[in-house]
């Protein structure tokens, strides 16, 4: 699980540089002013290529934070 | 390289001195990650330079190129699709694919890639411009079995593939190869319907890295290198002359030794477009010569020059060639079957490229055939390239005449029936000037090399001048070997740029310049842009020369000390001036 979630920081930190460790945990589309529809496609792009899973399109709007996106990929 | 990556990548931040390459990414979808991916592979290949990247409207293509406005960038990048030619070749616009349907929509193609192209004409004439035509496939919309090609669906091809023709003849535009971009991105793997259909972006992410790279490959646009060295025995025909005989070496199907044969047609393409051809081998001499005589030998003994047929070692044969040639180690390449001899060689000339001939192994010599166009590839082979080996075997034959490095006489020069064609204008459109200015070291003013922006957008200023000297002697044509750039205002010339290529170093060509400036520019005072490098001794001489005093910046000449020193000129000259 531990390697999973460093993997997921390492993709956030991509698209969120700005952004430390402890608040890349605690990420969201509400906490990160940056982030917009852009940064979520881009998101789940880097993510779908990391992971190598496919992200369903219905699934998208809501993952919109750190914990949501490690749900997702626990429970796939 | 993966998204996380070029991300990465495009985060490192820029460091001083990084000039900015202003780019117009144009598509008719998001550009999204090949935005991403064109940014990162130009990071990757072009250091000097920080990339900007904008983009235009989502959808209108066409009506972003025509609006473009080229003074704000210093390339134009168009992907080019299938639903810029109508929206209905895709899946995001619903328009019907019944028959006549499809008849529309070849018909609407067929107009919209006409104005594609008097788009690109237009705008390529001010902006360098790379361009890929369409990747992805055609939809499901004809009635034959997908195995079948549909006659519409051959009619759509042909647009594409008519419209890719013109515009790669057209020198300001080059074009993104499909056969490379299969190499690296198979077409089964282009489309991501899904990111078409949430997004707009319809690339796989492999697929935008693939374009990003070839792309930014084709910005880069790399100098190509521009001489090659090869060895004779099992290189450039399969056996060992001095034992087998001539007749005994072979280049054909029946003595499996084609290959010899396609490396042959391989090397006297390359001469043809300009590449220098020179032979190391270790043979007696008489022997190479009797082969070089065989009528089925594909390179002819006028492609290649100098021989160095010898038993001397093979960096001794090296080092005369590039003499001869005067280019550096660095823009050449050595090929040899003897794993011995490359070492030998890459020893005492570490910057030179070395490859050894494998010589039974026929996909790798294909791939070392890939390779070699790779490096000596270019955009467009000018008059000069095909001047270039003559020119060189008339320098060789100049300096045996002349006495050469000694200053050749006054008797010699007159005797040598010279002419000098100067063009004095301010066309940016001069590819050879710019490729002269890019490449010369030694006769060089200062070093300053151009980006085609930089070169267009000096151009532009209504003071400047781009003059260039061509040049021809009873030893034949060197063609355009002199290109000076500068401004005149009020009779005062500043030189900006002056290089000269090195084979027409002792024939006055460089006063004649000056004396143009002079006299047919009118100029009474010429400030040279003088920086010392490391190679451009030179021109530091002649400078010392011809401006008498010590050259404590700045350096200026005056019409009056130029024409109380100026030595005995015989060439015939002609002046051709535009607007």
């Amino acid at each position: 699980m531990r390697d999973q979630d460093e993997r997921l920081i390492r993709c956030f930190a991509s698209v969120f540089p700005h952004l430390t460790e402890e608040q890349i945990e605690r990420a969201s589309s509400d906490s990160v002013g940056v982030w917009d529809s852009l940064s979520s496609v881009t998101l789940a792009a880097v993510i779908q290529e990391e992971f190598n899973v496919e992200v369903e399109p219905d699934a998208l709007p809501d993952l919109d934070s750190f914990r949501a996106f490690r749900d997702y990929l626990s429970s796939r | 390289m993966k998204l996380i990556e070029a991300l990465k990548i495009n985060q490192t931040p820029s460091h001083d001195g990084q000039r900015r390459l202003r780019i117009f990414l144009l598509c008719g979808f998001t550009p999204l990650h090949l935005q991403t991916f064109l940014t990162a592979h130009l990071r990757n290949r072009i250091a000097e330079c920080g990339p900007e990247i904008k983009t235009g409207l989502f959808g209108d293509l066409i009506g972003s190129i025509e609006r473009l406005n080229a003074s704000e960038a210093d390339v134009l990048a168009v992907a080019l699709e299938w639903t810029d030619l109508d929206p209905r070749l895709g899946i995001r616009r619903l328009g019907g694919w019944r028959p006549q349907q499809l008849a529309d929509i070849a018909a609407s193609a067929e107009s919209a890639a006409e104005r594609i192209q008097r788009a690109l004409e237009t705008v390529s004439k001010d902006i360098t411009t790379i361009l890929s035509v369409p990747t992805l496939p055609l939809p499901p919309a004809f009635a034959t079995r997908p195995l079948q090609s549909a006659p519409l669906e051959q009619q759509l091809h042909r647009i594409a593939a008519e419209l890719a023709e013109s515009l790669a003849g057209c020198p300001g535009i080059r074009l993104l190869s499909s056969q490379k971009l299969a190499e690296i991105s198979a077409p089964v793997v282009r489309y991501d319907i899904k990111s078409d259909l949430l997004t707009g972006f319809p690339y796989t992410l492999g697929h935008a890295s693939a374009m990003g790279e070839l792309m930014a490959h084709l910005i880069e646009n790399r100098s190509p290198l521009k001489g090659l060295i090869t060895d004779l025995d099992d290189t450039l025909w399969s056996g060992i002359v001095g034992e087998d005989g001539v007749d005994g070496i072979s280049w054909n199907l029946d003595d499996h030794s084609q290959m010899h044969g396609v490396y042959q047609q391989f090397l006297s393409s390359l001469a043809a477009a300009g590449v220098l051809i020179g032979v190391a081998s270790k043979n007696d001499a008489g022997i190479v010569a009797q082969a070089f005589e065989r009528p089925d030998l594909l390179l002819s003994k006028e492609d290649a020059f100098p021989f160095e047929v010898h038993w001397k070692s093979k960096s001794e044969s090296i080092r005369h060639i590039l003499k001869t040639w005067n280019i550096a180690p660095d823009a050449t390449v050595f090929i040899d079957d003897s794993p011995a001899e490359v070492a030998e060689v890459k020893a005492v000339f570490p910057e030179l490229t070395c490859r050894i001939f494998p010589k039974n192994d026929s996909a790798a010599i294909w791939a070392l055939l890939h390779e070699l166009r790779d490096l000596f590839g270019k955009s467009v082979v000018m008059q000069e390239d095909l001047l270039r080996m003559r020119s060189i075997r008339n320098a060789a034959a100049w300096r045996d005449e002349s006495g050469a490095p000694q200053t050749p006489s006054d008797e010699f020069l007159r005797s040598a029936e010279a002419r000098i064609s100067f063009e004095c204008g301010r066309s940016g459109a001069d590819v050879r000037a710019f490729e002269l200015v890019n490449k010369t070291n030694q006769f060089n003013l200062n070093g300053r090399r151009y980006t085609e922006a930089e070169w267009r957008q000096f151009l532009g200023d209504p003071s400047a001048f781009l003059l260039t000297a061509t040049y021809e002697d009873k030893y034949g044509a060197l063609g355009k070997v002199a290109v000076l750039m500068g401004t005149i205002q009020a009779g005062k010339v500043q030189l900006r740029t002056w290089v000269m290529s090195c084979r027409a170093f002792s024939r006055r060509i460089e006063h004649q310049c000056l004396r143009y400036l002079f006299d047919e520019l009118g100029a009474e005072r010429i400030l040279f842009e003088y920086q010392p490098t490391d190679r451009n001794g030179p021109i530091l001489d002649l400078l010392t020369s011809v401006a008498g005093t010590p050259l404590d910046a700045p350096i200026t000449l005056s019409k009056e000390h130029f024409s109380a020193g100026i030595p005995q000129l015989f060439h015939r000259v002609e002046v051709n001036v535009h607007a």
